[in-house]
């Protein structure tokens, strides 16, 4: 892959990494033993390794000229491989603690694997992880068949990509040895999150530069939710992520809100990071991948410029129904109520708009599982989103708030609607992209789509009886009127669904891992047919794929 | 932000808001149904569909 | 017109841009803004008091094993939840909360109220093995806190960082931080009258994890467990005074 980029973008390549190895070492020396300082070692590994993949290929000669008439999917291609890295990993960790809820000795009585700080490394791992990278890898490869233009540079898709894994690798690692913020979904600490601003910041400019070379006219509605993806994140990344370090050299800040601010900024930040990264990013991979699998145009183009705006407007009032009976003023509640019940429709137009066009296609929903991963996305999609709004009206929130109904809501929509999207859309881009007919086993995607149903299926199921009869019980009265179950008696109630929860998760991230083998044997079978066509062989395994995007 | 009292920014985000939303949602259906709109939308939802996976020049 | 407007901004990718970031933003400005000047008519609490470095330090431990992803801080106006927990969280209760750690899941429960609720003994049993005392309990064991010596020597930064954001340490308290902390885990020393004098009678000045010889990670997190619900007094006056008014 290196080769592919010209003697100045590996320059580049090589200085910036030089600069980031200088600030890992800087980091690792000033830590004084402070957390940092093991940060600091991973950034200068991660920075040294890298160097010497550009140095390995520093001396290939300059890529020919008809590059620039092709699209450039090397980023893509890596990005969906350590997606699909992430997926594994994150999953495994999310079994892992749902079995700790189940058997809480589970463990190795060590502080890095308490139920705690496993519990971020997953939902960081899968959201940010699985779902991030899998939102760079489709963005770069739709973003350029939408604008009919090759991305400006190669050095960039780059820098965001592996940049954007620096900061999933600090954070993850960062859980395990008790660095976090505590906000849920943003725990990682200042150095990361300022790093992060500079990754998104070149994302966002690619996305720029490669609008402004576009050769179509209009801009396909997919890369309109791409782009409030980038843009809305770093927004809401920036604003609640404000804190005060105790000292540059140290991991440890103070968030600069506190209390009923700091809750209300959190949860704006919380739900909109599901509006915006897995909303509309995941729209925007839909609006793209449905169509063209299904070689049907979306049903209304119309109706998915509405949903657009509809949802990049409603959302950001409907943060404050996480924060019901609380010490929260009444009106901002009352006011993410209603906001939150007004989203439904554009939602429903969206999820309605997918299976529209599937209509008159059903035939091919039967026969390929691909599609109908996407099928079924759209469904659960409707589905949590209609959930999410009746949820958010008050009596029915004072029931399922804190409680296991939450995690039922959030993994319908995570597992069905986020997880089945990104994998149809995987199935359908990764032949795409390694230049196959189909994916290594066709039948390997059946046996993924239905694990991964059940998965879900059971999952959720176990989710809903235990959030409900959690609910209940805490508000259950006696005849004399108090209270009739102690706590522990709602939490003994819940043993079966925990066990049954473990299971539905099993389910899925074996779906996961038949994925990978799935993804990875396509790759390897495309390089041996490259092998076989005589291309150079005594070539490094990594360098490997360029030569293939080459021919 | 020390002289604006709270009332007075409830007030705003109760009356403004309203109307904000109004127009906003009258503009978006607007643009989105209006006539000469019609060629580049059809336009754009079957250019995805074409299978030249190439750069224009 | 309209329709001019709009294919001129979206010609414009910049133009497109600028939209969404205006539309987007607008609606979290509308709702946020009022809350920055909500201390107008938020409730008054003359007695409210700070952390002290020890119970600040307990709290970053709280933070550090994730303690918020199983238990809330946040009673909700719900009687059920009341007569449970306590009279319902106050917003005033938080305010020096830097983050606010109200949480989200009750898989374990609500621990506003918690502070004098049970022992030290008790508490130090219960995270060193749960289910030695509560046999049907999933909390993970927390052996650690009583094996690692408490970090102290950057108390001091902890709260100049603290008074950044607003919260009113003084500079003596700043000053004696690290003393204060050592001071309130070891009664009947010099330094745990000063931490009394510098944070008031009411504080906790006790050898929490029972050994008051060493410093411990267990001390902090107890500390700040004990005293959670117990920075003011104005909760349990507002439901007092609710009381007497139904009568």
């Amino acid at each position: 892959m290196v080769s592919q980029l010209t003697i100045s973008e590996r320059q580049y390549a090589l200085a910036t990494l030089l600069l980031l190895g200088l600030g890992g070492l800087a980091m690792a020396a000033m830590g004084r033993g402070d957390p940092i300082a093991v940060h600091g070692y991973i950034v200068l590994i991660f920075a040294i390794g890298l160097s010497f993949v550009v140095m390995a290929g520093y001396y290939a000669p300059e890529p020919d000229k008809t590059r620039l008439s092709r699209y450039y999917d090397d980023p893509t291609k890596v990005g969906i491989v350590l997606s699909i890295a992430w997926a594994v990993v994150g999953m495994f960790v999310g079994v892992w603690v749902a079995a700790l809820l189940a058997w809480p000795d589970l463990t190795f009585d060590q502080a890095w694997s308490s139920f705690g700080r496993l519990r971020p490394v997953h939902t960081s791992g899968v959201i940010f992880g699985f779902g991030g990278n899998a939102l760079i890898a489709t963005s770069f490869h739709v973003l350029q068949r939408t604008t009919r233009a090759r991305m400006p540079g190669q050095f960039a898709p780059w820098f965001v990509l592996l940049g954007y894994n620096l900061f999933c690798v600090v954070a993850a690692s960062g859980y395990l040895i008790g660095v976090t913020q505590s906000k849920e979904y943003a725990e990682p600490e200042w150095y990361a999150d300022i790093w992060l601003v500079v990754v998104w910041v070149s994302y966002f400019l690619i996305y720029l530069r490669t609008l402004a070379r576009r050769k179509e006219p209009h801009i396909y509605v997919a890369n309109w939710y791409y782009m409030a993806f980038i843009l809305v994140v770093a927004v809401l990344h920036i604003v609640n992520n404000l804190a005060v370090p105790i000292a540059w050299n140290a991991a440890k800040s103070y968030s600069l809100f506190s209390g009923v601010q700091d809750a209300m900024t959190q949860w704006w930040y919380g739900h909109n990071a599901v509006a915006f990264f897995l909303t509309a990013g995941f729209l925007g991979m839909m609006y793209y991948y449905l169509p063209k699998r299904a070689g049907r145009p979306i049903f209304s183009y119309r109706l998915s410029i509405i949903s657009f705006w509809g949802i990049t407007f409603l959302y950001m009032w409907a943060g404050s129904h996480h924060l019901h009976y609380t010490a929260l003023p009444q009106w901002v509640q009352t006011l993410g109520m209603t906001f939150s019940i007004v989203l439904l429709v554009p939602s429903w137009a969206s999820a309605g708009n997918a299976l529209a066009t599937l209509n008159g296609a059903w035939h091919k929903v039967r026969d390929d599982a691909t599609l109908r991963f996407m099928m079924v996305a759209a469904v659960f999609y409707g589905l949590s989103t209609f959930e999410g709004s009746f949820m958010a009206i008050r009596p029915v929130n004072a029931l399922s708030h804190y409680t296991d109904w939450t995690v039922g809501h959030v993994h319908a929509g995570a597992l069905g609607w986020v997880a089945m999207i990104t994998f149809g859309s995987f199935y359908a881009l990764v032949p795409w992209m390694w230049k196959r007919e189909t994916m290594y086993s066709p039948k390997l995607i059946e046996v993924h789509f239905w694990l991964a149903l059940a998965g879900t299926i059971v999952y959720v199921f176990a989710m809903w009886n235990s959030g409900i009869i959690q609910g209940l019980m805490w508000r259950t009265y006696n005849e004399s009127g108090s209270l009739t179950y102690s706590f522990i008696d709602s939490l003994v109630a819940m043993h079966p669904y925990y066990i049954a929860r473990a299971f539905g998760g099993l389910l899925f991230l074996l779906g996961a891992l038949v994925a990978a083998y799935n993804v990875w044997m396509t790759i390897r079978q495309s390089r041996m047919d490259a092998i076989d066509a005589g291309e150079d062989a005594d070539i490094p395994l990594f360098a490997r794929d360029a030569v293939q995007a080459g021919e | 932000m020390m002289d604006v009292d709270h009332d007075t920014l409830v007030a705003l985000s109760k009356s403004w808001g309203l109307f904000y939303l109004i127009a906003f949602s009258a503009a978006v259906v607007i643009y989105a149904l209006w006539p000469s709109n019609r060629k580049r939308f059809t336009h754009a939802k079957m250019s995805i569909l074409d299978n030249d996976d190439k750069p224009l020049e | 017109m309209k329709e001019f407007f709009h294919r001129k901004i979206e010609r414009n990718a910049i133009g497109f841009v600028v939209a969404i970031v205006a539309v987007a933003s607008i609606g979290g400005f509308i709702e946020i803004a009022p809350l920055f000047t909500i201390h107008e008519t938020v409730e008054e609490a003359p007695d409210m008091r700070t952390y002290t470095p020890l119970e600040l330090a307990g709290r970053n431990i709280y933070i550090r094993e994730g303690c918020y992803a199983c238990h809330s801080q946040m009673i909700r106006t719900l009687r059920d939840e009341v007569e449970r927990y306590g009279p319902y969280s106050l917003a005033v209760e938080s305010k020096y909360d830097h983050p606010m750690l109200w949480g989200s899941k009750r898989t374990g429960p609500d621990l506003a109220r918690l502070g004098e609720k049970y022992s030290d003994a008790w508490h130090v049993a219960h995270l060193i093995n749960p289910r030695d005392v509560v046999p049907e309990s999933v909390m993970p064991k927390y052996g650690w806190l009583m094996r690692n010596e408490l970090r102290i020597d950057d108390l001091g930064e902890h709260l100049v960082a603290q008074q950044a954001v607003g919260v009113p340490y003084t500079s003596e308290m700043v000053d004696n931080a690290v003393q204060d902390a050592r001071g309130q885990a070891a009664p009947d020393t010099d330094a745990a009258s000063a931490v009394a004098e510098r944070y008031g009678e009411a504080t906790h000045v006790r050898a929490f994890d029972g050994d008051p010889s060493r410093l411990t990670e267990m001390d902090a997190l107890v500390a700040y467990l004990q005293i959670l619900g117990k920075l003011t007094d104005k909760a349990n006056q507002q439901a007092a005074a609710v009381e007497v008014e139904e009568q």
